[in-house]
């Protein structure tokens, strides 16, 4: 089968109920914002090829299927995501505090240098909003993780918020990848991620059941 | 944040062990409506896998607990190295990957060094393989819930004969490929071997129809096969004993064949950071089709009742909460007495090891995965099921192995499984730099578990008891189990139909703005991750 992407990134998205992070995935990746939708059908996760640096990037953005209601996501979510949105809504002050809770989460679970990034969603509502701008780029700061506010439904920088957390992966990557060439060496097994641009020598021995 | 929890559902689901899991994501995916509770902070119950540090307060929460007692017991830890360094040591963090040829200076692990490294630990206290042709690698990609879970192939199955370890040939190559046995023994097993694949359920009852009392190893001899031959096929590939019954004996070696070459030279998978991904991944599934998920919720009181217009209800009370159902789905070690009819018969319980190794138990080229069958050492003792998992199934750091023993329990736990643990690891502690034969088994745990995997009836029809984990090799008996719960509560409806991928679902309309995009409260209403 012929691939039609140089790179394949597992993003997830992660934060409190009702901040709008099935929105930001459908601004994304339909570009569509329709509430209606949303809640009827099973979406696991949402795909989108996009150019970089005359790359083909595909996303496959995942969403957390409710199961972050009663803080009940699984360890299995993280496995093998290469980057994470952090998202909270600017109306909402305690979606914000727990940032702090997510991110405990995450480094509890995900690979230790997956790249994350913040987005304070519902920017768009400035009559409500409850959590001013300086304090998400505090927030931020605070982790050295990028930070952006976002208006799935006026489509505001959702766009260059993925772009950017993709060309952060991508860079990260590359970087890796330059320091393992000269050794040359693959160590025994295959990489847990997931390695287009080398292709496992036998696709027997680790697969996918798909 | 509890307390919007929803208090009406079809299906609700206690537990999140296998069975259970399930039985969730088969309900919610036909459309019922589908709560799962669990009363731990975590999945799986006795199915979970645990991280370094999540195990040790497993141990804890055990042994504190005499009700937890009642489910796991005997539980015994060991180290078998320093706390600390004596002298710090010199490469600190991370290991980097070791290029070049040749095996690099073996690490000194200390137990503080497994703490600092306790993340990349999972480790099972349900160990399982699946037959790479078995109902759940089945059921997986039919549902296509095989895009949440990623398996690696076991590269060898061993076998202990005279007194060493050996490996088992396995495909056609393997078999002609051996040194271990000789030509005509090679013809003899390749000609049994193909004789029993080829077997239908007819044949297979006609050549058979005279071995229902006799044992496997009896039909053995008497097909004229050499000790050697009989302990290939009896204790590695059929994984039975002496007394295994015949029928028993061909039917496991069908299976073991059957998977055969499918995904590597053996017939098993394990699943990427552990057994305990399979439940998950079954809740996950139950999640994107609407389910409610709620953790760290244990439930008091379970009642049914006759409602006005005959239908039954169950109330379970909940934090105080009462939440009403149609069907309750509920674990067996969740359950309350009451609900099961008759209490289910003593049974033998399992014994179970697991130890953290710096080497594998028999050198390999690759990293191996490795199952092994070690037969019975006396009469009185069962075969033990050895599963040895390295750092490329994100079981454990470089440099270490987590082996798996697993039995039918004798006396317990430790008196169990130790003479086998001293035949094929150095027990002895000491310089972990020594180049032994035997790899240094550096931590243990031995612990047994009540074997609550009998099939259990409840006192009414709309409360199903789910099982626990039983002894054996696969999920064979946990997908059985949870096919005919789903049946009784959806009769007629298909079990698991495939999910569609995310590329087959087409909205219809086009960009048009639906209800205003606002919220009063903090929280959503309704079920699905409406946002």
């Amino acid at each position: 089968m012929a691939k039609t992407y140089d790179y394949l990134f597992k993003l997830l998205l992660i934060g409190d109920s009702g901040v709008g992070k099935t929105s930001i995935l459908f601004r994304f990746s339909e570009d569509a914002f329709n509430i209606s939708f949303i809640s009827t059908i099973g979406i696991d996760f949402k795909i989108r090829t996009i150019d970089l640096d005359g790359k083909k990037v595909k996303l496959q953005i995942w969403d957390t299927a409710g199961q972050e209601r009663f803080r009940t996501i699984t360890t299995a979510y993280y496995r093998g995501s290469m980057g994470i949105m952090l998202v909270y809504d600017v109306t909402n002050e305690k979606s914000f505090e727990n940032i702090k809770n997510w991110i405990r989460n995450i480094e509890e679970n995900a690979s230790a240098d997956v790249e994350k990034m913040i987005l304070g969603n519902k920017c768009d509502l400035e009559a409500k909003r409850q959590v001013s701008k300086e304090r998400g780029e505090q927030l931020a700061v605070e982790y050295q993780i990028k930070f952006i506010e976002t208006s799935a439904k006026d489509s505001l920088n959702v766009e260059s918020a993925f772009y950017t957390l993709a060309r952060d992966i991508k860079a990260k990557m590359e970087k890796k990848q330059e320091a393992s060439n000269p050794a040359g060496a693959r160590t025994g097994g295959h990489q847990l991620r997931n390695e287009p641009q080398r292709k496992p020598t036998s696709w027997l021995s680790r697969c996918s059941l798909l | 944040m509890d307390d919007d929890l929803p208090t009406d559902f079809q299906v609700i689901v206690v537990g999140t062990g296998m069975v259970e899991s399930i039985v969730a994501a088969a309900c919610s995916r036909i459309g019922k409506n589908v709560l799962h509770l669990d009363s731990s902070d975590h999945y799986g119950g006795l199915w979970a896998s645990y991280n370094f540090d999540g195990l040790q307060k497993f141990i804890k929460e055990v042994n504190s607990d005499p009700k937890r007692q009642l489910q796991v017991y005997n539980l015994a830890e060991k180290w078998y190295i320093e706390k600390a360094s004596a002298e710090e040591s010199k490469a600190e963090g991370e290991e980097k990957p070791e290029d070049g040829k040749g095996d690099p200076a073996k690490k000194v692990w200390t137990q503080d060094s497994f703490a600092a490294e306790y993340r990349k630990f999972n480790i099972d206290m349900t160990p399982k393989l699946l037959f790479s042709r078995g109902p759940l690698v089945e059921l997986l990609i039919s549902s296509n819930i095989a895009r949440y879970a990623e398996f690696r192939c076991v590269t060898r199955v061993l076998t202990w004969l005279s007194d060493k370890l050996m490996p088992v040939p396995c495909s056609r190559a393997d078999v002609f490929a051996t040194e271990a046995v000789g030509i005509v023994e090679k013809r003899q097993l390749m000609k049994m071997l193909t004789s029993i694949v080829g077997y239908n359920e007819e044949e297979m009852n006609n050549e058979f129809k005279d071995w229902n009392d006799k044992t496997f190893k009896e039909y053995l001899t008497h097909k004229g096969l050499t000790p050697n031959l009989i302990h290939y096929v009896l204790s590695a590939i059929a994984g039975g004993t002496n007394s295994m019954p015949c029928l028993e004996g061909v039917k496991e070696c069908k299976k073991f064949l059957m998977s055969l070459g499918r995904y590597g030279n053996t017939p098993f998978l394990w699943p990427m950071y552990g057994s305990g991904e399979l439940p998950q991944c079954f809740c996950r599934l139950c999640a994107v089709f609407g389910g409610v998920y709620c953790l760290n919720r244990p439930i008091d009181k379970v009642q049914t009742k006759t409602a006005d217009d005959g239908k039954t209800v169950v109330t379970i009370d909940s934090k105080s909460k009462t939440l009403n159902c149609d069907h309750l789905v509920i674990g067996i070690n969740e359950c309350p007495k009451d609900l099961i009819s008759p209490e289910p018969a003593e049974s033998c319980d399992i014994s179970k090891a697991v130890f953290i190794t710096n080497g594998s138990i028999m050198k390999s080229d690759k990293e191996p995965l490795t199952l092994l069958r070690f037969p019975p050492l006396s009469d009185e003792d069962n075969a033990v099921t050895v599963l040895e998992v390295g750092p490329a199934t994100g079981s454990c750091p470089k440099g270490l192995f987590v082996v798996y023993f697993i039995t039918n329990k004798v006396k317990d736990a430790e008196s169990d499984l130790m003479p086998i643990a001293e035949k094929i690891f150095d027990m002895s502690g000491g310089d972990q730099t020594a180049d032994t034969e035997k790899p240094k088994c550096l931590w243990s745990l031995f612990y047994n578990v009540k074997d609550t995997s009998a099939p259990v009836a409840s006192t009414a029809d709309s409360v199903h008891v789910c099982s626990g984990p039983d002894a054996g090799l696969d999920f064979d008996r946990a997908v059985e189990q949870a096919e005919q719960i789903f049946k009784k509560i959806c009769p007629g409806q298909e079990f698991l139909p495939r999910a569609p991928d995310p590329e087959e679902i087409v909205f219809e309309d086009d960009v048009t703005h639906g209800p205003e995009f606002q919220r009063e409260d903090e929280d959503a209403e309704g079920d699905a991750p409406k946002e």
